[in-house]
């Protein structure tokens, strides 16, 4: 023991060290000591002029939670420094239940302030040990005292101190407030009951905190209670009782039954969804379905870009539903409404958007935000209406690409063999999403026209018309366009061959696939390969003896590829073409081949890949170690 | 092209697989008509094992959108296989169709839109 003290005593003196590290070495060293003069250091060391040691200092006095840690923090509290006394209160209040007997014993000091913040901590511990304590301070000598003494008690939530609290309401009127807001806190049918008396109060302030605190209770029964106060002249008190039924409909999650009064509240109810109140904006939304009305939905109108994405996403897809009867009041609110808001109408409209209501918004097309334009375009399409056309072949000259874009994927949905020049002008626009916007209105279109257009683009001037037409061609994927697909594999441009292949491979249905066999001889390398995958995916993997050939390939990429391709075909009989890559020089190639042979489920070469696993290049040795385990559970 | 059909609360749920093209479309507009005619409005296809989609079977999907919403009913797409999503965006069809990337997704949707 001596030598614990001996130990103690130099760490006390450490802590006086001028060295940050040594002062915090000696914190924590006290901090593993159990005996009170440790205890002291560290309380001590809660004056320290860094705030670091202080922390410090705290975080252990909070693991201890000892009486005596508590004691010696209260003397804090009297400290005219207001930091070191917050930092007392926040460690007492963390050490919790094992504060309390301590801070009981201090109700009963001299100094009212202490009285007051012992209150104000015993308040926030929440223990309901200290409920009875803390009830007898409601007849404290200091007013400041007693207050805090009945919102502490609200904190703890113990019935036990109902009683008292009405005591303390009938005795002294300047605590009322604090009381009623207590009684809220508490709930429980004895606590609601005294609430549902002060109801009759003739002072509007705690007539106004009793309906607040009653709504807080969330208790359902409540509500009958409350809605005589939604007609009262007093506007604050009827929205007090609105904003505590919203209360109590959201606690019960919105199965309360009362016929509400809610087009008096429609500004009220409104001004919270603006707000961001999250309640108000719930129990509104929550009532759209039935609550109809133009007011209500010029003020829904008004306050969609306050609410949250998800909010605004079940409005939208709500007031589509509704359909055209949103209509007049979006219209009325479209020409001011800001430009997300403008947005967010034409994806409301675009929903059910017919021919009538796209002619509406036609005077809207030149509207100065391009993202407006753009939105417009779409709709214009989505109504589905042919006499749209003319409008929206206009608005592919606007100044901005992306207007032209969208007018153009429009024009797709809605154009027929007519407009087919008109598209085609458009595969020559200044920018890409343009043209790729006019290629795609082609792609729906579709028609054998379409394809001889694109097949004759196949041999453009320009290689751009080129690469449009292969990619197209394989978009349109019918059988109509293997025929001027197969033809490009032939074309001088490589990315065009490569293209044409690419898309065969897509459309699978191909019945002569000689020319693609002769890819495979192909010059350059990436057509190679996209024709081995297009062989594969036409043929099945019947085809691989055809094109084994490839395994011998100059370009290592396409050695590569094929043993990949073997792989996935898990057809173990194929393990003999791929197994001698495991033998050879390029690691890249072999481990393709371990992972290839491990998917075939070759476990005749199990052997050879165990040997791998100690090669010296780390990658080859865990493709073995993962093939092995892979043939190991096959 | 196979159609298994399924009901989740109001919603028919149906799973297309193989390829989307005219042929196979023609069977899935007649499964839609029918739905109609039984006032079964709420639709969600389900494209996980579509893996090849035609601008013949996007017009499928567009007609279907269009006789449902003349229904005044709702559509809704989801799994998309992403050469499927890439004829979507290229088409720009995307802004014209709600699409999910799951089916739950789709189906929490129509949940949330009818609670409010």
């Amino acid at each position: 023991m001596s030598n614990e003290i001996e130990k103690i005593g130099a760490l006390l003196e450490k802590l006086q060290s001028p060295d940050f590290y040594n002062r915090e070495e000696a914190v924590n060293a006290l901090g593993s000591c159990e005996v009170d003069e440790a205890v002291a250091g560290l309380v001590m060391a809660l004056e320290d002029d860094d705030l670091g040691i202080r922390e410090l200092a705290a975080e252990h006095l909070v693991k201890i939670k000892g009486d005596v840690a508590s004691q010696l923090l209260i003397k804090f509290l009297g400290s005219e420094d207001i930091g070191s006394r917050n930092l007392a209160s926040e460690i007492l209040v963390k050490i919790g239940d094992g504060a309390v007997t301590a801070l009981v014993n201090e109700l009963e000091n001299d100094d009212h302030d202490i009285r007051k913040f012992v209150v104000d901590i015993l308040g926030l511990i929440k223990s309901e040990n200290s409920a009875e304590a803390v009830s007898g301070k409601l007849n404290d000598s200091n007013i400041n005292v007693v207050c805090s003494a009945a919102e502490a008690l609200g904190e703890i939530g113990s019935e036990k101190s109902i009683d008292s609290l009405i005591d303390g309401y009938k005795k002294n009127e300047d605590i009322r407030l604090q009381v009623v807001e207590a009684l809220g806190k508490i709930g429980g049918d004895k606590a609601l009951n005294y609430l549902y008396e002060y109801l009759n109060s003739d002072d509007p302030m705690i007539l106004f905190s009793v309906i607040d605190a009653i709504g807080i209770t969330g208790n359902k029964k409540s509500v009958n209670h409350l809605v005589k106060f939604l007609d009262s002249d007093d506007t604050s008190i009827a929205e007090a009782a609105m904003s505590a039924i919203v209360n109590i409909s959201i606690e019960n999650k919105g199965t309360i039954e009362h016929d509400l009064p809610l087009d008096k509240f429609s500004s009220f109810l409104f001004d919270g969804i603006k707000n961001k109140n999250k309640k108000l904006t719930e129990f509104t939304l929550a009532r759209l379905k039935h609550w109809y009305g133009q007011d209500v939905m010029n003020s829904l109108l008004e306050v969609l870009h306050f609410v949250d994405e998800e909010d605004l996403k079940s409005i939208v897809k709500m007031l589509g539903e509704i359909g055209p009867s949103a209509s007049p009041a979006i219209l009325k609110q479209f020409p001011n409404a800001t430009s997300e808001l403008k947005i967010i109408y034409l994806n409301i409209m675009k929903q059910y958007v017919d021919g009538d209501l796209a002619s509406q918004l036609l005077r809207y097309n030149t509207d100065a935000d391009p993202e407006v334009r753009r939105n417009i375009a779409f709709v214009l399409g989505a109504s589905g209406d042919v006499s749209m056309i003319d409008h929206l072949k206009v608005m592919t000259q606007d100044k901005i690409g992306n207007v032209r874009s969208a007018s153009y994927a429009a024009l797709g949905w809605l154009c027929s063999e007519n407009d087919l020049n008109f598209l085609f002008d458009g595969l020559d626009d200044r920018y890409p999403d343009v043209r790729d916007a006019a290629m795609g209105a082609l792609v729906l279109l579709g028609s054998q026209q379409v394809v001889s257009r694109f097949f004759e683009d196949l041999s453009h001037d320009d290689t751009e018309r080129q690469r449009l037409a292969a990619t197209a061609l394989g978009l349109i994927g019918d059988s109509s366009v293997v025929e001027p697909l197969l033809q490009a594999l032939n074309h001088p441009e490589s990315s065009i061959r490569k293209s044409a292949i690419d898309s065969l491979a897509k459309i699978r249905e191909v019945d002569n696939v000689e020319p693609l066999m002769l890819s495979l001889n192909d010059e350059t390398s990436g057509v190679r390969k996209s024709a081995c995958t297009a062989l594969v995916m036409i043929k099945g993997h019947t085809v691989i003896p055809e094109i084994k050939f490839l395994l011998d390939d100059a370009d290592i990429w396409v050695r590569y590829h094929m043993i990949n391709i073997i792989g996935v075909s898990e057809q173990a009989i194929y393990g003999e073409l791929v197994k001698p890559f495991i033998d050879g020089n390029e690691d890249i190639l072999k481990i393709a081949a371990i992972k290839a042979l491990a998917k075939l489920g070759c476990k005749d070469f199990m052997k050879d890949i165990s040997a791998l696993q100690d090669d010296n290049n780390q990658d080859i040795v865990d493709a073995a170690k993962g093939a092995i385990t892979e043939l190991q559970e096959a | 092209m196979e159609i298994t059909k399924k009901t989740e609360n109001l919603v028919t749920v149906l799973c297309l697989k193989g390829r989307l093209d005219l042929a196979s479309g023609a069977g899935l507009k007649d499964e839609i008509k029918a739905l109609m005619d039984k006032e079964q409005n709420l639709i969600h296809l389900n494209l996980a094992d579509v893996d090849f989609i035609n601008s013949s079977g996007l017009g499928v999907l567009v007609s279907i959108m269009k006789e449902i919403r003349m229904h005044k009913g709702r559509l809704t797409l989801s799994d998309l296989a992403s050469y499927v999503q890439e004829i979507f965006e290229i088409t720009q069809l995307s802004h014209i169709f709600e699409i999910f990337t799951s089916e739950s997704e789709a189906l929490t949707s129509y949940q949330s839109v009818s609670a409010n």
